[in-house]
């Protein structure tokens, strides 16, 4: 894209790039070792989630204040439009994922050490690499300017989704077994949702991204597998 | 990107209203220089259409064909069609008294004449209609209010239409365009010589205007053809670049050129 007549405005729309860029790196690191902390018990990892999130909430702050700016100041139009309001709307989902992987590593300490056996949390560290993937993959295809990358993964969130009922059943099943492992397994629980709650979140970038990028929606609906028959939980 | 079609130019999507104005493979020239070029488009009715572009582009060369106000001026001439309702206007048997009565045109500056208020309006009234005196009072009344300009100057229709300040005279020019009973407005930069209070009064203006006329605005100002316009063409060069409903050309045009203009990105 050619640069504008006025350089000040290529600075001001670099800068809310970097930091999407920033609260995207920030966001899967945050994913990353919260899930990390869970799975090894770490409890001086999941402070640090805990602390990253503040970081996060400033970044998201700065973000709005310099496209508000931005928008009061150029009155942006066309594509250059689309990206402002669209790095409100990436950044607001990247918060939320701050906060969601805050919120798993905050269980950290409920969860315990010996209440977690290895197999018991195989199906989450599996589930938490997919959304890791998909975090990492989303502000990266944005940046590239990929918009067929970023409707594709967009449609992956449903492996996701199907991952996170088999979770559900299979915690379900420990907690049957031995009503001893309800506890750890409820905060487990809690931990998937999480992680499904964040695949949410890069839906949402992706779809804005794509609409930055083209101008154009992706269709409302995504195809979905039909999960009724797996007694899928309803939220 | 898709290329575009000259179908696709002549009107944009969802705008299937009757066609006031169409313009067909319209060509200008300023003696041996070609300013438009094979223009071809459609002015739905009573619904106001946006020329943007750069200084140059042809698009108030484009306003100026509709009223053939250029043939004031030697070695200005055009050739294609220009239809309104059907009617070629630049037909040699047009009868240029009565097509400018159908399609009025405000300047970027204002023009009050060096008359009265009053008389800036009831001059260009008497040039076609005999009014009784109480019908051209009426008239007068009628065109200031059309123009929300009345209340502003009832207590002087007398004084001169020079003392009014530069947003006021603007609506008394447009409220004269407005007595003859027009069909189609041209506006060639009606606002940029104004401050934002009165700049939001002529746009208020238009926008209530649209349901009774075709308006037509030629502006620099990209928000303002972005708030009151219906549909905008981009135009550069002398050629037409995009023409399409406004949120789509201000949101997603279709054209680079279209996008790298409106965007301030223009070389």
């Amino acid at each position: 894209m050619a640069e504008h007549t006025v350089a000040s405005f290529d600075e001001d729309l670099g800068q809310i790039s970097r930091l999407i860029r920033d609260m995207g790196d920030l966001a899967g690191s945050m994913v990353g070792a919260s899930t990390r902390a869970l799975l090894n018990s770490d409890n001086a990892l999941a402070q640090r989630v805990v602390s990253d999130d503040a970081i996060m909430d400033a970044r998201q702050r700065e973000l709005d204040d310099r496209a508000i700016t931005l928008i009061a100041k150029r009155q942006p139009m066309a594509d250059d439009l689309r990206h402002v309001v669209g790095s409100i709307r990436m950044a607001g989902d990247l918060e939320r994922i701050g906060d969601l992987a805050k919120n798993i590593a905050k269980r950290v300490g409920s969860v315990g050490v010996s209440a977690a056996p290895r197999d018991l949390s195989h199906s989450i560290d599996s589930m938490a690499q997919m959304v890791l993937i998909q975090v990492q993959a989303v502000i990266e295809e944005y940046t590239l300017g990929d918009a067929t990358a970023l409707a594709k993964l967009r449609n992956d969130d449903e492996r996701i989704d199907v991952k996170y009922t088999s979770v559900f059943r299979e915690l379900l099943t420990y907690m049957m077994e031995d009503p001893r492992n309800i506890t750890a397994c409820t905060h487990l629980l809690f931990c998937a949702k999480n992680l499904e709650r964040i695949g949410d979140h890069v839906t949402n970038i992706a779809e804005n991204a794509y609409y930055v990028l083209t101008g154009t929606q992706l269709p409302a609906n995504r195809p979905k597998q039909d999960e009724t028959a797996m007694s899928a939980p309803a939220a | 990107m898709k290329p575009m079609l000259s179908t696709e130019l002549n009107t944009p999507d969802a705008v299937v209203d009757k066609a006031k104005i169409e313009v067909k493979n319209l060509n200008f020239y300023y003696g041996q220089s070609k300013a438009l070029k094979d223009i071809s488009l459609s002015l739905p009715e009573r619904s106001v259409t946006a020329f943007i572009g750069p200084s140059g582009c042809g698009k108030s060369t484009l306003l100026r064909v509709f009223n053939r106000i250029y043939e004031l001026y030697p070695k200005q001439t055009a050739d294609g069609q220009v239809l309104l309702d059907g009617q070629n206007i630049l037909d040699r048997s047009q009868d240029l008294n009565l097509l400018r009565t159908k399609i009025g045109m405000v300047f970027q500056k204002p023009t009050p004449f060096p008359m009265s208020i009053y008389e800036n309006i009831a001059f260009g009234v008497r040039l076609y209609e005999k009014l009784s005196k109480a019908e051209m009072d009426g008239r007068v009344e009628q065109a200031l209010k059309r123009a929300a300009l009345w209340t502003e100057v009832k207590d002087k229709l007398n004084a001169s239409g020079l003392s009014l300040s530069g947003g006021q005279q603007q609506r008394l020019c447009i409220a004269r365009t407005v007595a003859v009973k027009p069909e189609v407005i041209l506006l060639d930069e009606p606002a940029s010589a104004l401050d934002p209070l009165s700049t939001a009064k002529i746009e208020e203006l238009i926008d209530e205007l649209q349901a009774d006329y075709t308006i037509v605005i030629v502006t620099h100002n990209m928000q303002q053809a972005a708030r009151v316009s219906r549909q905008t063409a981009f135009m550069y060069l002398g050629e037409l670049i995009e023409f399409d409903r406004t949120e789509k050309i201000f949101t997603s045009p279709r054209e680079k050129r279209t996008q790298d203009y409106i965007t301030g990105r223009f070389g």
